[in-house]
């Protein structure tokens, strides 16, 4: 019903047309910024840094530079979207079609949702030739990939439902999720830092997906991965209820 | 298109309230009843209540109090139904930006549910009777003022709505769409669609409503047929009522 229900597709299928639509602004620039992480701090990194855990330092950060590009990508791509529909007030007529709330904030986030594994997806497969890896557990990577994604674009969906100004669009991205992927350790193991910040680590969602996909592509995560797993889990069930609230009670959505 | 024909009016609120979060009630127990196929004029002053009214009924805002039925469906319990049977076509322009023309209709039928093929076939009426068949192509946000108000028109027509609420259709249209557009939502009705029209340009109302209501600060100050108004207040024409209704409630 929830799911079927055409109502429901025809959102979805919008949101996917309005990336793919501008697929030169969206998709092409998102893939060259991955490939310049991996040049960046693989080729300059890894020239001092030779491995991790018995891994070559360029395979280490793989994996966490996909998800960093499809975290990042799911949350822009579904903020904007909803803020944008709510700034020129064309989510009222979402907002008054027969569709629910909860089918509103499921599109929306699962729009993102899409846009973020494509990316991540892309930056793996591009990264591959460079890396040479091979994925230890592709379903289980999948799985972490589509949970992480779902997370942060419910997350956007959230910020952009509440957001009353262009700025706070802005501030998720950058004062946010960015310093939080790199905290999140993408460029290192935790077992390398000081114990405060070892500590802090525990506290940023996004290490728990970076680690769960460490896990799932090269065998080796710095947690025991499967309550990780679950940690995974509870944050994309945690957000999206966040955005299902905000999308039925945000400012200047239902006055 | 012709309504249920189920028995109920077409629109029945009783009672309804609405204060906005900064305090200010916009409406204050509005009941108004819109029967079955009628052409019904909602008139008032800007800040009346109008546009609330609209949004109420469709969840666009949501009132502290009473009840709204669409034919029969309550509005808020059975809002699936509800909203199904209803097009609204807004006083502001909304179009989805990252949409051609043609998609605008086409996406708008799916979010009401109608299937593919029957949206393709409806747009294509809509677009040539709209005169936007050369635009259909053409991104949202590279028409003008008038085109954009043509696809809100159509737009609100795509799923075959029972009830169809116009908020202020002709505020800066010319001339020539204006007539069209009264010809055309006089055949809609006569086809059996109930139209809720508001508006503060008199001579609308007196060419098309058979049923008017006058609001003013959030209550009906006056409802009936547009004769029974006017025989009501000793008037000429629509303009004299509500001079008389809403003049002297403003002095
Ligand atoms: N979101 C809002 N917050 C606070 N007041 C509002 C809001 N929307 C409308 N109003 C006020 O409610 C009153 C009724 O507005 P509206 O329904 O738009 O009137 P109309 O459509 O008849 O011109 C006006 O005084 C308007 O300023
Ligand atoms: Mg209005």
């Amino acid at each position: 019903m929830l799911l079927t229900d055409r109502t429901f597709r025809t959102l979805l299928s919008r949101e996917v047309l309005r990336f793919t639509r501008v697929w030169m602004q969206t998709i092409l620039p998102q893939i060259l910024t991955s490939l310049l992480y991996l040049v960046v701090f693989g080729i300059a990194l890894g020239t001092r840094i030779k491995e991790i855990e018995g891994v070559p330092y360029l395979e280490y950060i793989l994996p966490g530079i996909a998800l960093m590009s499809l975290i990042t990508n799911a949350q822009m791509n579904s903020s904007w979207s909803v803020f944008d529909a709510k700034r020129e007030r064309y989510i009222d007529e979402v907002l008054i079609s027969p569709m629910s709330n909860l089918q509103i904030a499921l599109a929306y986030s699962l729009g993102g949702t899409l846009r973020g594994v494509v990316m991540g997806a892309c930056t793996l497969l591009v990264g591959i030739p460079f890396v040479g890896i091979n994925v230890e557990n592709p379903l289980l990577l999948i799985v972490i990939g589509v949970f992480a994604s779902f997370a942060f674009s419910s997350l956007g969906t959230m910020v952009g439902a509440l957001a009353t100004r262009i700025e706070h669009i802005s501030f998720l991205t950058s004062i946010v999720i960015q310093p939080l992927t790199f905290l999140g350790g993408v460029f290192y193991s935790v077992g390398m830092l000081p114990d405060g910040l070892r500590l802090a680590t525990f506290f940023n969602p996004i290490f728990y997906t970076v680690d769960a996909a460490r896990f799932a592509t090269l065998g080796i995560s710095d947690l025991n991965p499967y309550p990780t797993l679950g940690m995974v889990f509870l944050i994309s069930v945690m957000a999206f209820c966040g955005a299902w609230w905000a999308i039925s009670h945000g400012p200047n959505l239902r006055y | 298109m012709s309504g249920p024909q189920n028995g109920f009016p077409a629109l029945k609120i009783e009672k309804l309230k609405k204060t906005y979060k900064n305090g200010f009630r916009a409406l204050d127990g509005v009941s108004l009843e819109v029967g079955a196929g009628k052409f019904f004029g909602l008139l008032g002053p800007n800040g009346a209540g109008k546009t609330t009214l609209i949004n109420s009924v469709v969840s666009l805002a949501r009132p502290d109090s009473g009840t709204v039925e669409v034919y029969g469906k309550d509005a808020f319990k059975e809002f699936r139904e509800a909203r199904r049977m209803i097009g609204v076509s807004p006083q502001e322009i909304n179009l989805d930006k990252f949409l051609t023309v043609e998609e605008v209709l086409i996406f708008h039928a799916g979010y009401y549910g109608v299937p593919k093929k029957k949206a393709k076939d409806k747009a294509a009426e809509l677009l040539e009777r709209f005169g936007l068949v050369e635009k259909r192509d053409h991104r949202t946000n590279t028409l003008s003022g008038g085109m954009k108000r043509r696809v809100l028109f159509a737009r609100a027509l795509m799923h075959d709505p029972e009830v169809l609420f116009l908020d202020e259709p002709t505020a800066g249209v010319d001339v020539e769409l204006r007539y069209k557009l009264w010809g055309y939502i006089r055949e809609l009705n006569r086809g059996g669609m109930t139209i809720l029209l508001t508006t503060h340009y008199l001579e609308e109302a007196e060419a098309l409503c058979e049923d008017i209501a006058l609001i003013d600060g959030g209550r009906i100050s006056a409802q009936g047929t547009s004769a029974e108004l006017k025989e009501r207040y000793d008037a000429r024409n629509v303009e004299e009522v509500y001079m008389k209704v809403i003049g002297d409630a403003s002095n």
